[in-house]
């Protein structure tokens, strides 16, 4: 088995100390060792989006990001958007919209959204198109997520 | 589904980089951003015994621009290269193709040279860099060397890199001024998907408005490797620009393609999306209208 390397990265903004293989990705790290579920495993191959976390507050494939790139790092999972046992208010949002049928995407979808509002606070609908252009949704509840992510934008507005 | 094990070598400069990867025993496979890389080593198709990862040296993804030459580190991701302000405001050519690149989170882990370096045919950044004449800084051990991005895809998901060679540099001369650039990707199936055909042009219009004093146009997807349209170019240069001759420089382009056929679409498919999407982009820039979607 190959050897573990030490590994000291922020994790939802507290310290985090951990170790993985050199063959682990950020993906295997979080569910299997970090025990953080909440990111899911969808395709593995970068294309459906449901693993995206933040990565120094940009979304990244948690399914093919090697673990070791983390060092020195702050991760934002989706188990790190609540504050203080309240909803993050893209959580809100989707709850109150019907943003979520399965929940498979969710994880992504609101972490991919997480990312544009930082960047963009009161995007149009095509800037949310293209944000989330990279996670997939397989029951097709496309049209609510959209309404969700604009919800959450103008009740910060 | 876990990787299969590899070594992982994390140099923190570019000679340990170098001696590293030039070890001789078992396979060594670089990794830039992974966003390639990974899924080959999920499926299988590879199994290195050792990774090099180049994510620790320190400059590889600086981007500078400086006597009228952009420099953009190896290492750069498409995202740093599209919100860089000296790209956006000198080569929006390449700031409108990196913006095109699959999804945002692949943008902003995938760097524009492990894109070059894995060349993919429909790569959306090739095709750009081809129009631009960019060159390429490439080092070894015994010393770097210059190829023209023209060169430096040999075959298909094949780059003209030597055993132990590590793309460092792109380099790119500041495009005439009064240049219009534009780059259209055609995806039927998705918005992240690859593109069936990529065309980029920039083109030069003469003081008349009319007539084409200079074009430059390549395409991806359109041939086994990223490739320039030089015919379709000769047949529009110095000719006015009518509705006319852009179809017959769209034609040409067509008939210049040698498309491979594959599940998104077959080779007669494809040549036909050349011919309509380098119609539609050079339409529009002789217009000056936005590029179409």
């Amino acid at each position: 088995m190959a050897a573990e390397r030490a590994l000291e990265f922020t994790l939802n903004g507290r310290p985090c100390r951990s170790s993985a293989p050199a063959h682990w990705t950020v993906l295997d790290l979080l569910r299997d060792r970090l025990t953080l579920t909440g990111t899911k495993y969808g395709c593995g191959e970068g294309v459906c989006g449901t693993c995206t976390v933040l990565l120094d507050g940009e979304p990244v494939r948690a399914c093919l990001l090697l673990a070791t790139r983390l060092a020195g790092r702050a991760l934002v999972t989706v188990e790190g958007l609540e504050r203080d046992g309240s909803l993050d208010p893209l959580q809100a949002a989707f709850a109150r919209e019907g943003g979520a049928q399965c929940g498979y995407c969710t994880p992504g979808m609101l972490l991919a959204a997480k990312a544009l509002l930082a960047e963009r606070p009161a995007p149009t609908e095509r800037e949310v198109r293209e944000a989330l252009s990279g996670n997939l949704c397989r029951c097709t509840g496309y049209t609510k997520v959209i309404a969700a992510v604009l919800a959450a934008a103008w009740a910060r507005g | 589904m876990r990787l299969s094990p590899f070594e992982l070598a994390e140099p923190t400069s570019l000679t340990e980089a170098l001696s590293v990867f030039a070890r001789h025993d078992g396979e060594c496979r670089l990794i830039a951003g992974g966003t390639a890389l990974v899924p080959i080593l999920r499926l299988g198709l590879a199994r290195p015994d050792r990774l090099v990862s180049l994510h620790r040296i320190p400059g590889f993804s600086e981007i500078r621009a400086e006597g009228g030459v952009l420099t953009v580190g190896a290492m750069a991701t498409h995202a740093q290269v599209g919100r860089s302000a000296p790209v956006r405001e000198g080569w929006p050519l390449l700031a409108e193709a990196v913006g095109r690149v699959a999804s945002p989170a692949i943008r902003a882990t995938g760097t524009l040279g492990g894109n070059l370096c894995h060349a993919e045919s429909a790569s959306d950044v090739a095709p750009a860099l081809l129009c631009l004449d960019a060159e390429l800084t490439v080092a070894a051990a015994r010393g770097e060397r210059t190829v023209p991005v023209a060169d430096f895809f040999r075959g298909f998901y094949e780059a003209a890199l030597e055993p132990g060679e590590i793309l460092t540099q792109i380099r790119i001369p500041r495009p005439r001024a009064g240049s219009r650039g534009g780059y259209v990707k055609f995806c039927p199936r998705s918005a992240e998907d690859r593109a069936l055909v990529g065309v980029a042009a920039l083109l030069v219009m003469a003081n008349d408005g009319r007539r084409c004093e200079d074009v430059r146009l390549a395409l991806g997807g359109a041939a086994p490797t990223p490739m320039r349209a030089r015919r379709a170019e000769r047949v529009a240069r110095g000719e006015a620009l009518t509705d006319s001759a852009i179809r017959a420089a769209a034609a040409a382009a067509a008939a210049e393609a040698d498309p491979l056929s594959d599940l998104m679409g077959s080779a007669d498919y494809r040549r036909e999306m050349v011919r309509v999407w380098v119609r539609r982009l050079l339409t529009s820039l002789r217009d000056g209208v936005p590029t179409p979607v």
